[in-house]
């Protein structure tokens, strides 16, 4: 019996383990992009499921067999060489597991936090050495040598209690959740949304702290975010402060050379700006909390069949369960003088448009009646732009934001600037969004390398995309600096408890 | 041993040209209905621009687009109805006329453009321009194809149907004309004297083939 029992684990390692690397490369490729190089090889769609039930299936398998060896010994017979690489198998293995569910536990420290991705490379490294070489030696004998088993052989119970386990682990894992105490606070005290944070009820809240990995340009991806909540009957309140050494307010700012005026960018033609572009700071809400930001993660660069392909193979996000996600973006140029976060929602996959270039799945922003900002060119072009106004002389600040009352409508004539002049593409029209999009008030103040970002929402809208503020509440948040998508994560949901 | 190492070769070497020739090209579709056109009335592909002008290919008419811009095509400019003594004269809002704004201002600015290459440019009939109402693709968008008709408001256009009896609340002004309201996707009659938005259109005079679009795009948009 110990031969086919040894052939069930191997086979389901081999299953494992190459579900694991495929799909956490594939997950690799948004901070990694030279992974993008071998992105057909690996799976797209909801790869976070895949990637946390392949290692939910290894780590049973990992304690059975070490359960298995200690009570059997061991069945095979291997030369010095396969010794060796298989020690450094077990070692790298265990290392990829351990690092795995430090990092899905969000208790990983910062300069661990790496330690995955080059023990999952040592696991390939491992692959190649071990199995490659096996071929090599023995060509197709090698096959039936691991995977012929007589159909009368095969353990059943043992193959349908690792199935049970690891289904129980996927589970068990998939419901953790932090948790964010929101103290209460009473109607009548007055909270100002100005980023400052100096009302005495945020200093007598509790803080909870998340590390967020894997965003752009900050230090090895990592910002830790500070949170506090308060909330009264009608609205909860938000504190979040997180470390960002550079107060990005540059946003693709539009630049006069001997050719014309130009959009500094660095990834902009792919939607993937990770240079010339304001710090953002975005949460997402759900009235459920399961892994891969709630399943609305789909990566690659068409994980729909039937809709459009992205520009930068990363993914899209979308909610495909029937249920609306929000998404609350503040934009330190864009919404921050509005004192809004765009009110934002992830839900079902929007109809492609022919005249767009961008599809965005289903992330889409709530309507509004009136108010905007506008993007100063009368067209976009990687080689060259008209700016739709120009600030008047007086005016002329280098400010963040161009005003509409403060600029002039471009005329060539009046275009006297001198060549390397910078000027704001941020044009606004109004002072702020009205309606739907307008519903969470933000604003965000940068100081000595943290950005303070107050913001408040009522807890229950009229809007179909919004998620009502309660005890069933899970948020996740991301910080991004100076980037469009390439934002920070955290894996375990947050989720709100209120002692009204 | 030999032959082991050289299929095994010949399989990951198999693999690199699968990874070489299997990226996913990306590719504008077609509007089964319009097409944008420059100023100058050169068709372009769904995502060159910029386009100052839509093609209907279903009735054969070149419409007007509006802009940001603060030209004469700008979508926040608004007019009363008049047309050769008919309406009211000089009630709606834009910048390019000394007196305040009337449709036939549009009309005789647009024809002196000759925008698109047409000199033709009137207000659209009732069926044409209800033609245009498709439900938003996106909340809070107005009910046409904000892809090819950017800025368009959601509130009313006039149409060139005129003399229309005016209901209830207008009544007592007896006669108006009638408008689409792209915000709810419906024909209403209003008094001439309102300020509505306008979007002019032109009996196409030339013909674009599909040979005119560029299979390749210089320009994107965002």
């Amino acid at each position: 019996m110990r031969r086919p029992i040894f052939i069930l684990l191997h086979t389901a390692a081999i299953f494992a383990i190459t579900l694991s690397l495929l799909s956490g490369f594939r997950i690799a490729t948004l901070t990694k992009p030279y992974i993008l190089t071998v992105a057909p090889l690996l799976p797209s769609g909801q790869v976070h499921n895949l990637h946390l039930l392949s290692a939910s299936l290894l780590v049973m398998l990992s304690v059975y067999y070490l359960y298995f060896t200690v009570n059997s010994g061991r069945i095979t017979s291997q030369n010095r060489y396969h010794n060796v690489v298989t020690f450094f198998g077990y070692l790298v293995i265990t290392i990829c597991l351990v690092s795995g569910l430090s990092n899905y536990l969000d208790l990983t420290p910062t300069q661990f936090l790496s330690l995955h991705y080059y023990s999952a490379l040592a696991t390939v490294v491992y692959l190649l050495l071990h199995s490659w070489v096996y071929i090599l030696q023995y060509g197709r004998r090698a096959f039936k040598k691991i995977l012929l088993m007589n159909t009368k052989s095969v353990p059943y119970g043992l193959l349908g209690t690792l199935g049970l386990c690891t289904a129980i682990l996927f589970f068990l894992l998939n419901t953790l959740t932090h948790t964010l105490n929101v103290a209460p606070i009473s109607n009548q005290v007055l909270m100002e949304i100005d980023g400052l944070a100096n009302e005495p009820q945020w200093q007598q809240a509790h803080t909870f702290i998340i590390d967020t990995t894997n965003g752009a340009n900050f230090d090895d991806g990592h910002t830790q975010v500070h949170i506090k909540a308060l909330s009264n009957h009608k609205e909860t309140f938000f504190l979040f402060r997180w470390a960002d050494p550079t107060k990005s307010l540059q946003h693709l700012p539009l630049i006069k050379t001997s050719q014309g005026w130009k959009v500094k960018e660095n990834g902009f033609y792919q939607f993937d700006e990770q240079s010339h572009y304001e710090d953002k700071f975005a949460v997402m809400l759900s009235s459920s909390c399961d892994i891969g930001a709630d399943g609305t993660s789909y990566l690659g660069k068409k994980p729909f069949s039937n809709k459009p392909a992205n520009w930068h193979g990363k993914g899209y996000h979308a909610s495909l369960d029937g249920k609306i996600r929000d998404l609350w973006h503040w934009k330190a140029v864009r919404t921050n003088n509005m004192v809004l976060a765009d009110d934002n929602y992830i839900g079902p996959l929007a109809q492609p448009l022919s005249g767009q270039r961008r599809y965005k799945a289903g992330y889409q922003t709530d309507g509004k009646e009136s108010g905007a900002y506008v993007m100063n060119w009368l067209w976009y072009s990687p080689n060259q732009v008209t700016p739709k106004r120009l600030p008047t002389p007086s005016e002329h600040n280098h400010s963040s934001v161009l005003p509409w009352f403060g600029s002039q409508p471009y005329q060539s004539s009046k275009d006297t600037y001198p060549i390397g002049t910078q000027l704001s593409s941020v044009l606004y029209r109004s002072n702020r969004f009205e309606g739907d999009r307008a519903d969470v008030r933000a604003k965000g103040h940068w100081q000595n390398g943290y950005w303070t970002l107050e913001l408040v929402r009522k807890n229950q809208t009229e809007s179909k995309y919004d998620v009502t503020l309660n005890n069933n509440t899970c948020i996740w948040v991301s910080a991004f600096d100076s980037s469009q998508i390439a934002h920070t994560r955290h894996q375990r949901a947050i989720k709100l408890r209120y002692s009204l | 041993m030999i032959k082991r190492l050289f299929v095994s070769l010949l399989i990951i070497a198999l693999t690199c040209a699968y990874v070489m020739f299997s990226d996913t090209l990306i590719e504008p579709s077609v509007h089964p209905r319009y097409t944008k056109v420059t100023a100058q009335g050169q068709a372009l592909s769904p995502w060159q621009g910029p386009w100052a002008c839509v093609l209907d290919r279903q009735h054969n008419l070149l419409w007007e687009v509006k802009t940001d811009d603060e030209s004469i095509h700008d979508g926040y400019w608004t007019y009363s109805w008049y047309d050769q003594g008919l309406g009211t004269e000089n009630y709606g809002d834009c910048y390019f006329e000394a007196a305040r704004c009337d449709t036939q201002d549009l009309i005789h600015h647009t024809n002196k453009q000759t925008l698109c290459g047409q000199n033709n440019w009137r207000l659209p009939t009732e069926h044409e321009l209800a033609s245009l109402i498709q439900p938003p693709a996106r909340p809070g968008q107005p009910y046409i194809a904000y892809d090819y008709f950017a800025h368009i408001k959601k509130g009313d256009y006039w149409t060139s149907k005129a003399k229309v009896k005016l209901q209830q609340k207008f009544a007592h002004l007896k006669q108006g004309a009638k408008a689409v309201n792209f915000h709810s996707g419906e024909v209403v009659s209003l008094p001439y004297r309102n300020a509505a938005f306008v979007i002019l259109v032109s009996d196409v005079t030339k013909t674009y083939s599909h040979t005119q679009l560029s299979s390749r795009d210089t320009s994107t948009t965002q």
